[in-house]
């Protein structure tokens, strides 16, 4: 019964590329910088991890990849323990790091050479790993140059290229996009993609960009302040903000906060957001809201400038859980009442 | 696996290495001139060295002690790309790799001897151009193997100070503190004979003593037997001690957040 039960569990853990039981990690400074986070990421899928500055994502990855050790709950990666198991957690991991850590004196070609030999890829196959996928990140006629005449967005490819020269059962990618150009960044979304599909991998996935999370990502946990606020799908996320937005402007904030406590009270409405002059009504039917609005304005002799009916946007949904102000990188004086607010006028 | 895996890390040192070409010759500027400023300023005492059986020229003199001493720079400044790596995010994708972490200290340590042990034959080179004599040019070889095996212990040093500083500062502050007194509590500019007894006692604890008169006694051609084995005996338990330490220091240091 008991061996049973056992093996039940570890079963379990197998059948997730990333699972996390109640992971706290506390710095020697008293930070909390991840605080109980519980979350699986099914095998397979890519997994988008998001939050501002400073939320504890860069701490999670840490773990996660065995470079810093949790202080509170358990951690597996590839079904390994980050801590107990931390050498197969490497043979299964790649890890493609913010900033890019390639040597810019030796060639394209070396890098990938020294990262074949770091993880101990077989001696006779290291040369045609390192063609193929030279031809799948665009780099193979550059290959002999040194990394130091690469522009930013070949350096990232190489990188990657790195990351995945092993063929490793989850790849960690850490912002893979930041300070890349649009086109650069189209580019590597469509790399992204191709190598999930060839590779059969698990992809965990940090960004700031909504847009490469929607894109991307099947599933995405919002982290803040050390804690997961939400997980969920990107449109599953959307569509409980309400499935359409009115976003107006009216010319002048005087009695604003009474029309906004009055759009509010609307039924259907589930989110109020300003941004200056602008407003965002979150709502499940925009179609009815819309003329109630026009109504509780013109009663209150507020002019509205200009209206129209979108759809709510990944970005819509970070800011409802994370809040508008900006940050303290440490996490410091962090107005919980606030946010406990946000999070109940979302809920009803 | 781990003779491996230190030859990984030996064999990026050295290809970045190779790419510096200019840190090369700027590396040699500081021996020369010690070569020709100290060894012309001090040409005087050689009646003193004289009177402790020494029969050459100041130069060839204290030519031996200028290859320590860029033997001792190099490899004590070698770790110092330490720092960059765990700032640049190498370290971090050694770390992650399953390579083991003492290899990574280790790679580096050889690399650094390797390397140390090319700058100091060039000053070698540049000292017999001088008119340094050299009484078998067989032992040219066996004095790099010294140099080598010096050079190994010595960048053990460099690669704890690096492993345990966080910064740049805390790095050439420390380094700066240990490389230039190591270099003259030891016989490499003035025989250890004529220093007084609590300056000699301290010289006898200094490793860089040993090397440099073993390799005097290599390039002048009076190699005593006995001496050599205990020069050995002692530059060899100083390498094994630390290759030891750095594994070590290393391999718990890296493992904190930087």
């Amino acid at each position: 019964m008991i061996v049973a039960i056992y093996n039940a569990r570890n079963v379990c853990k197998l059948l997730y590329a990333v699972e996390t039981r109640s992971l706290s990690k506390i710095y020697k400074n008293g930070l909390k910088a991840v605080d109980d986070i519980s979350m699986r990421v099914e095998n397979g899928e890519i997994f988008g991890f998001l939050g501002p500055n400073g939320a504890g994502k860069s701490t999670t990855i840490m773990i996660l990849t065995t470079l810093l050790k949790p202080t509170l709950g358990e951690a597996y990666v590839a079904g390994f323990d980050v801590v107990k198991q931390a050498k197969k957690v490497r043979q299964n991991i790649g890890y493609v790091q913010q900033d890019s850590t390639v040597d810019e004196y030796l060639t394209g070609r070396e890098n990938l050479e020294l990262q074949a030999k770091l993880n101990h890829i077989p001696k006779d196959s290291i040369k045609n790993r390192i063609s193929d996928i030279l031809n799948l990140v665009e780099l193979s006629d550059r290959q002999d140059d040194a990394v130091v005449t690469y522009s930013g967005g070949m350096r990232k490819r190489l990188d990657i290229a790195g990351g995945l020269l092993h063929r490793p059962k989850v790849l960690f990618l850490d912002e893979p996009t930041l300070g890349l150009d649009i086109q650069t960044r189209y580019k590597i979304w469509e790399y992204i993609k191709t190598l999930h599909k060839e590779f059969e991998m698990s992809i965990f996935l940090t960004t700031h960009y909504m847009e490469e999370a929607d894109r991307l990502c099947g599933n995405i946990s919002i982290i803040d302040h050390g804690k997961i606020m939400v997980t969920g799908s990107p449109k599953s996320l959307k569509n409980a903000l309400g499935s359409e937005v009115v976003v107006f402007e009216v010319n002048s904030d005087l009695k604003l906060g009474d029309l906004l406590s009055e759009i509010k009270n609307i039924p259907v409405v589930k989110d109020v957001t300003t941004d200056g002059y602008e407003v965002r009504v979150f709502s499940s039917s925009g179609n009815h809201v819309t003329p109630k609005i026009f109504q509780l304005a013109s009663y209150m002799g507020i002019k509205i400038e200009s209206i129209s009916l979108t759809s709510p946007t990944l970005d819509d949904v970070f800011l409802s859980y994370t809040g508008r102000e900006l940050r303290d990188e440490n996490g410091d004086h962090y107005n919980r009442k606030k946010e406990r607010e946000k999070m109940r006028r979302l809920r009803t | 696996m781990i003779l491996t895996d230190t030859y990984t890390i030996f064999w990026r040192e050295m290809k970045r290495y190779r790419k510096s070409r200019s840190g090369i010759l700027i590396r040699l500027i500081q021996p020369v001139i010690w070569i020709i400023v100290i060894g012309n300023t001090f040409a005087g005492t050689r009646p003193l060295i004289q009177s402790v059986g020494f029969h050459g020229s100041y130069i060839e003199f204290m030519a031996p002690g200028v290859i320590m001493l860029t033997a001792i720079f190099t490899s004590i400044f070698g770790g110092v790309n330490t720092l960059w790596d765990r700032r640049y995010g190498f370290m971090n994708k050694a770390l992650i790799s399953p390579i083991s972490r003492s290899s990574i200290a280790v790679g580096k340590m050889l690399a650094i001897s390797l390397i140390s042990a090319l700058q100091s034959s060039l000053i070698l080179g540049i000292a017999l151009a001088l008119g340094v004599g050299i009484a078998d040019p067989l032992m040219i070889m066996p004095i790099m193997l010294i140099v080598i095996a010096f050079s190994l212990g010595f960048s053990g040093i460099s690669v704890v100070v690096a492993a345990t500083a966080k910064s740049q500062e805390t790095f050439w502050g420390i380094i700066n503190f240990l490389g230039l007194p190591l270099f003259m509590l030891s016989p490499a500019l003035f025989p250890l004979e004529l220093l007084p007894s609590w300056l000699a006692f301290l010289a006898k604890l200094n490793p860089v003593t040993y090397s440099v008169l073993l390799i005097r006694q290599m390039m002048t051609g009076t190699v005593k037997p006995f001496s050599v084995v205990l020069d050995v005996a002692i530059i060899c338990i100083f390498v094994v001690v630390m290759i030891a330490l750095a594994s070590y220091v290393f391999t718990k240091e890296v493992s904190k957040p930087f």
